[in-house]
This record gives structure tokens, C-alpha cells and sequence, in this order.
């Protein structure tokens, strides 16, 4: 059997032209995909090898594991619900709810990669398009603190550099690429223009930068610390300045480094500014899958995009105070649930410290190390390929990914909302 | 006098906004016990966790390490606050008047949005303090807030006016996006202080690393700061006598914004 045109949920460009050729309930071939796609499609199409729920360890019934998370995190008084970035929209509708019924925090992967985005977007909006208008109209297109030929393959290809839109016929032809990164990277090759800076300045040259387009003076010596000369950084700001229709790719090279929101407040600033001259638009680099739909859900039903806590009923919103890792690095989590994600190999030691010491429940769709260490672990189906649902592309456009497989497990989506359930009959 | 003792140390958060001089001025010691807090997510009386002495005063003793306290003295009106330990986030948040002293270190944003009033902090203060909480659009609005420590990333952000001093170093973006209002550091002022701000002015005694959009201007003996100086001595600061007659490099910037602000670095030459 063939399937036309699936969407390949592995990172934020959420592909949707892959054919999978589907041969006795196992995916054979993924036409199109790259090889982070394909090595996906082939991962979790693998017959399931492990029971569907444990408590300790031992394989239960998914009705007893559902008791047992119910009771565990009903009796915690400063739950968090973490990750949510690879599963779809509609299990993070549930987690959210799930988050308000008990008085807890929700916080999701956005928090320890594009958090910052959010935070600067708060503070001075975003200034943003989608990827078809990438394709149809830009003839620049700045890859800051981003590696997409190793993170998001298929990026450059089908939207921002090499292919083909309405008034860019020629493709690559039409188009500059500028690269700014700390190293040369397997990118740099695409480029036209490279860059190499130091590690932790990027808010200097991003503020110089600012500053050059504006036609404002700048100090040669505030630059001497980037690894740029202001001749380089001139010759970047008349490209900015001249394109017909410039973007900016933010990576998490920018949202990881010394500065973060302020480097993604740097960045919005200039682009904002260059409006003043030209069309310029600014993408943040969204990893996984749907960590962007995360956002989107989070912001509709709380008004916040990652880091919310409901200890008192209605949701407030403090990154710092309600994230992920500052709750378990001060040990006051007091119970983790966490949802297709792996935050146990994921967030730094302190952090995991705490998982070990409070109860953990894992749902995800392969074996990991917070599975393992989980005292009540759910497996699931992988969204796109044994389970459907919503997802959001990084440009915040939503998909629906179609179920390929037949599923043996049930879905993100499923094991919440009876989990949201029963939670709602305890506290009743 | 009031006196609370902590007895239980919270293992949760615990948010303690009844904590306030002028919440406890008309109530008496069994009301005072009886106030809720929040534990986790779960309302207790502040009884449940502390010792309570006396009632209808504003003058309120705190002891114990309140670390995991938040929220104490937030957008209080009048009375004094003193802490004989850690305080926990959000000291002072939003306070309007009165006076809050802690002998110890605050949590991150201490006296963040506050908008009048004063807090002497004899240890460090955490990020934030006196800032901006996300998506606000201004900072401290009128206020002092003395650190005696360290304080942390962000002091002073998008402040509207007021005055931050700061005895040891602060950390990156102090005083960003800064709308008016001063902040002074006698310690070393981190990395991109000023960022973004339109007006305001910081004051260095160590020549820090600063944005390619600062320009200098002159070495001069500025008036004011004399003023800022002799307050700062008044309120406990110990102020070197050269501080107040020597000169100071002045930088405008930032460009990038409205460019009226100025980082003054002492000029020990
Ligand atoms: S670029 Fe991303 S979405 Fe597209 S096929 Fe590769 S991994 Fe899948």
C-alpha cells in the first residue's frame, strides 16, 4: 500500500510530501524524507516489543497505571507536567487541562530551547511570515546560530534556498544566504556570505548591527571582543537593507548563548527596524516536531507559551519561577509527569537530581531514560505514523498527520484524557 | 511589634502575600495566625507555619531562613518589614511606601514593579530586582532599593525612575531597556549594562565592557551625583570621599534607542 503525500513529524519543518509504501503493517520505504525522517519512519514502525503500561516496573493493565498516575499526582501538591513537543495538539489540550485540575505547573520543551523566543516575543512581538511566503518571495535568507543541514535537512531544499517559488524562478540563483555561526559547520557550504563569530556575542553584532542600519554611529571598540570587523558587519546591514524581501532564521545558537531572550530581542529589534526599508520577516528554528503546536496551545487556553503554574487556579506565567528545570533544581517539584519527551537525559544533572527523588510518570513512545526511571511508565503511539492528530510547522502553520499503522498502543491523546478523567473524579 | 518565627520550614513554595505590615495594623494576633497562605496549591493558615507575636502594629519582625518564602511585603502601603534571614521571591514586588530591611539574601525579583517605598538588603539580591516582569512594560517606578552583596542578571530592567545601588557586582543587562531612574554599582557592572535604555543613567566605579553603541562624551564632575552620593551615605552606604569630588567619563547611548541615557564611569585618574 501507498500513502501520498504524509507528513514526516521528526523536526519543525513537519514535511508533507513523503510517500510511504507500507508493506504488512510495517513502513518499507519513506520517498522524499531525509535520513533523520527516514531513520524516524523506520524507528517507530517497529513492531511494539514492550507492555503497554508499568507500575514499578511490572507490566500492568493501562486502566491500573492510570489509578496509579492518578493518585500519585493528585496527592502531589506542586505537580509539573513537562515536554509535550512530539506528540499533537490535541494531547496538549489535555495536559493543559490536566495541568489546571491539579494546581500545578505546565511547562514544555520550548523552555530549555526557544523559550527565549517567547519571551522576546512578548516583549516586542514578532515581526514573522511563513515558509511558502520563504519560498515564493525571499532573496535573502540569514541562518543565525542554526545548522540546518544537519537539523532540519530538508530546510534549505523545500524552502529557503534552493527551491523554486513565484518570483523566485531560479532558485538558488535568486537568492543570497548569509551564515552566522560560531564554527564552520556542514551549512557553510550553502552560504554566501559566512560569518564566524565568537562564542557569546551575538548580541553585540546584533546591536551593531541594529545601529548600522539605522544609520547610527558605532563604536569600532565595542566590536573587538566579536571576531568581526565593522566592514563585515556594514556589508551585512546594506544586504539587509537593499533585499526585496530578507529572512532571519533564528537558531538556538541565539537562544542557547550568553544574552538569550536579549539576543532574540536583538534579533526582533533589527528586524523590526528594517522594516523601515525593505519586506524582512524573522522564523525561529523550531526543533522537534511540535514543539511550536505546544506554544500555540499553551497560548490559546492560558494565555502563556510554556512555563504556567495553576497553584492558584487560574494560570500565571514566570519563566524563572515555573520553568522546568528552576522548579527541580530548587527541589520543589514534588511530582513529574512527563509526556513524550526525556528530560532525564535531557536537563542538566541538578535537575535530574530531583527526578529521582519524586514520583515520575513517563508517556512516551519508545523506551528512554525517564521511562526507565519512571515509577508508572505509559508507552504510546507515535503521532503521524500509528496515531493521528494536529501539529504545528515552525512557521505556526497546523497540519494534520494521517495514521499510517495500525496502533497497538494508545495515543498521547487517549492516556491523558482518562488520566485527565480520573484526576477530575479524585479531586471531585 | 509583630513577631513571626518561622517554626516549619515549607518544603513547597510558599506564597506569602498576607505578609504585609499594613494587612496585620488592625488585627490581632489570633486573626494575624488565621491568614491563608499558600502551600503548594493548597491554602494553610499562616499559623500552620509560623510563630506569631503581638498584633496591630505595622512594624513587623520576620525570623527564620525564609528561602522558600515568596512574595513577602508584595505592593505593601505602609508599616516596616524586617527580616532576620533569607527572603524568598518577589520581595517587595509592587510595594508602594513603607520600608522592608532583610538581614540576609533575597530571591529574584526583589522589589520588582515596586513603586515607591524602600528596601535595604544587607546580602545579595537575585535577577530581576527591581525589573520588569515578562511582558510588563516598565520596571521600578519611583523607590530605593540598597544591596549591600552581589545582585543578579537584569537589575534594574526597564525601570521607569527610582534608585538602585548595588555595593558589590552586578550581572548581565543591568538597567536594559531602562526608561528613567538611576542605578549606581560600586562593584563590577556586567556585561551589556544600558542595553536598549532611552534615558536613565547607571553609574560605574569599574570601567565595565560596554555596547558598541555608547559613545563617550567628556570627563566631568557631575553635580547630582554628589547629591545621590550624600543620600547613599545618609541611608548607611559608606562613601569614599573622592566618589563625590572626583571626575566620571560620561557615555550617551543608547543609540539604538532614544540615546538619552548615561553611564558614568568613575575616572580614578
Ligand atoms: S526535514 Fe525534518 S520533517 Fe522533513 S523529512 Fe527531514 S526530519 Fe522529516
Amino acid at each position: 500500500m501507498q500513502i501520498e503525500a504524509a507528513i514526516c513529524a521528526f523536526c519543525g519543518c513537519l514535511c508533507d510530501d513523503i510517500v510511504l509504501t507500507i508493506e504488512s503493517d510495517r513502513i518499507v520505504q519513506a520517498k522524499n524524507a531525509c535520513a533523520l525522517g527516514k531513520a524516524w519512519y523506520t524507528a517507530h514502525s517497529r513492531p511494539p516489543d514492550l507492555p503497554a503500561a508499568r507500575v514499578d516496573g511490572k507490566s500492568v493493565e493501562v486502566e491500573e497505571a492510570i489509578e496509579a498516575a492518578a493518585i500519585l499526582l493528585t496527592k502531589a501538591r506542586y505537580p509539573i507536567l513537562y515536554g509535550l513537543s512530539s506528540t499533537s495538539c490535541e494531547a496538549q489540550r489535555h495536559a493543559v487541562a490536566l495541568a489546571e485540575a491539579l494546581g500545578g505547573c505546565i511547562d514544555c520543551c520550548t523552555s530549555v530551547c526557544h523559550g527565549p523566543s517567547g519571551m522576546a516575543v512578548q516583549g516586542f512581538g514578532e515581526p514573522t511570515c511563513t515558509l511558502g511566503e520563504v519560498k515564493n518571495r525571499a532573496d535573502l535568507v540569514i541562518y543565525w546560530g542554526s545548522n540546518p543541514a544537519e537539523s532540519h535537512p530538508r530546510h534549505m531544499s523545500r524552502y529557503a534556498v534552493t527551491s523554486k517559488g513565484r518570483l523566485t524562478p531560479n532558485g538558488r540563483k535568486n537568492r543570497t544566504v548569509v551564515l552566522v555561526d560560531v564554527r564552520s559547520t556542514p551549512s557553510s557550504r550553502f552560504a554566501d556570505l559566512l560569518l564566524t563569530v565568537r562564542p557569546g556575542i551575538d548580541f553585540e553584532i546584533l546591536w551593531a548591527l541594529r545601529a548600522l542600519v539605522l544609520g547610527r554611529k558605532v563604536e569600532p571598540a565595542g566590536l573587538a571582543e566579536t571576531g568581526i570587523t565593522l566592514a563585515q558587519l556594514t556589508h551585512l546591514a546594506e544586504l539587509m537593507k537593499n533585499c526585496r524581501y530578507g529572512v532571519l532564521f533564528a537558531g538556538q545558537g541565539l537562544t542557547q548563548s550568553a544574552g538569550n531572550q536579549m539576543n532574540l530581542s536583538a534579533a526582533i529589534l533589527l528586524v523590526r527596524d528594517l522594516n523601515q526599508f525593505t519586506k524582512f520577516a524573522i522564523i525561529p528554528m523550531r526543533g522537534h516536531g511540535n514543539v511550536t503546536g505546544v506554544d500555540q496551545v499553551l497560548t490559546w487556553q492560558t494565555g502563556y507559551p510554556f512555563g504556567v503554574n495553576f497553584s492558584r487556579g487560574y494560570p500565571r506565567f514566570n519563566p524563572g519561577e515555573f520553568t522546568m528545570v528552576d522548579v527541580l533544581r530548587r527541589k520543589e517539584a514534588d511530582a513529574v509527569l512527563s509526556v513524550a519527551s526525556d528530560p532525564a537525559a535531557s536537563l542538566p544533572a541538578e535537575a535530574v537530581q530531583r527526578l529521582t527523588e519524586v514520583p515520575l510518570i513517563a508517556i512516551d513512545t519508545h523506551e528512554s531514560e525517564t521511562t526507565r526511571l519512571a515509577r508508572v511508565s505509559f508507552m504510546a503511539s507515535t503521532v503521524g505514523i500509528r496515531a493521528s492528530g494536529t501539529a504545528y510547522r515552525m512557521d505556526n502553520v497546523p497540519l494534520f498527520l494521517k495514521q499510517a499503522l495500525t496502533s497497538i498502543y494508545p495515543s498521547d491523546e487517549e492516556i491523558l484524557g482518562r488520566l485527565l478523567e480520573r484526576v477530575r473524579e479524585l479531586k471531585a | 511589634m509583630i513577631r513571626l518565627a518561622l517554626k516549619t520550614r515549607p518544603d513547597l513554595p510558599l506564597e506569602a502575600d498576607t505578609i504585609r505590615p499594613d494587612y496585620f495594623a488592625q488585627k490581632t494576633e489570633a486573626e494575624i495566625a488565621k491568614l491563608p497562605v499558600l502551600h503548594g496549591n493548597q491554602f494553610c493558615a499562616l499559623g500552620d507555619f509560623f510563630n506569631v507575636r503581638g498584633g496591630a502594629s505595622d512594624q513587623l519582625v520576620l525570623e527564620g531562613d525564609l528561602a522558600q518564602v515568596k512574595r513577602i511585603g508584595t505592593g505593601m502601603e505602609y508599616g516596616q518589614i524586617t527580616i532576620h534571614g533569607n527572603a524568598g521571591m518577589h520581595l517587595g514586588a509592587g510595594m508602594r511606601a513603607g520600608e522592608i530591611v532583610v538581614f540576609g539574601d533575597a530571591g529574584d525579583w526583589a522589589g520588582a514593579e515596586m513603586c515607591g517605598g524602600k528596601i535595604h538588603i544587607h546580602g545579595n539580591a537575585g535577577h530581576g530586582l527591581g525589573g520588569a516582569y515578562r511582558g510588563s512594560r516598565h520596571g521600578m517606578n519611583r523607590g530605593m532599593i540598597l544591596v549591600e552583596g552581589n545582585a543578579g542578571n537584569e537589575t534594574g530592567s526597564l525601570m521607569r525612575r527610582g534608585l538602585v545601588a548595588v555595593r558589590g557586582d552586578v550581572g548581565e543587562f543591568a538597567g536594559a531597556f531602562v526608561i528613567a531612574g538611576t542605578l549606581i554599582v560600586f562593584g563590577s557592572l556586567g556585561r551589556r549594562a544600558g542595553a536598549g535604555m532611552k534615558r536613565g543613567t547607571i553609574v560605574a566605579y569599574q570601567q565595565p565592557e560596554l555596547l558598541p553603541t555608547f559613545t563617550f562624551d567628556c570627563v566631568y564632575q557631575p553635580l547630582y551625583l554628589r547629591l545621590i552620593l550624600q543620600t547613599l551615605q545618609l541611608e548607611g552606604f559608606s562613601i569614599e570621599e573622592e566618589w563625590r569630588t572626583g571626575a566620571y567619563r560620561r557615555y550617551s547611548g543608547d543609540l539604538n534607542a532614544l540615546g538619552k541615557g548615561e553611564i558614568f564611569v568613575y575616572d580614578q585618574h
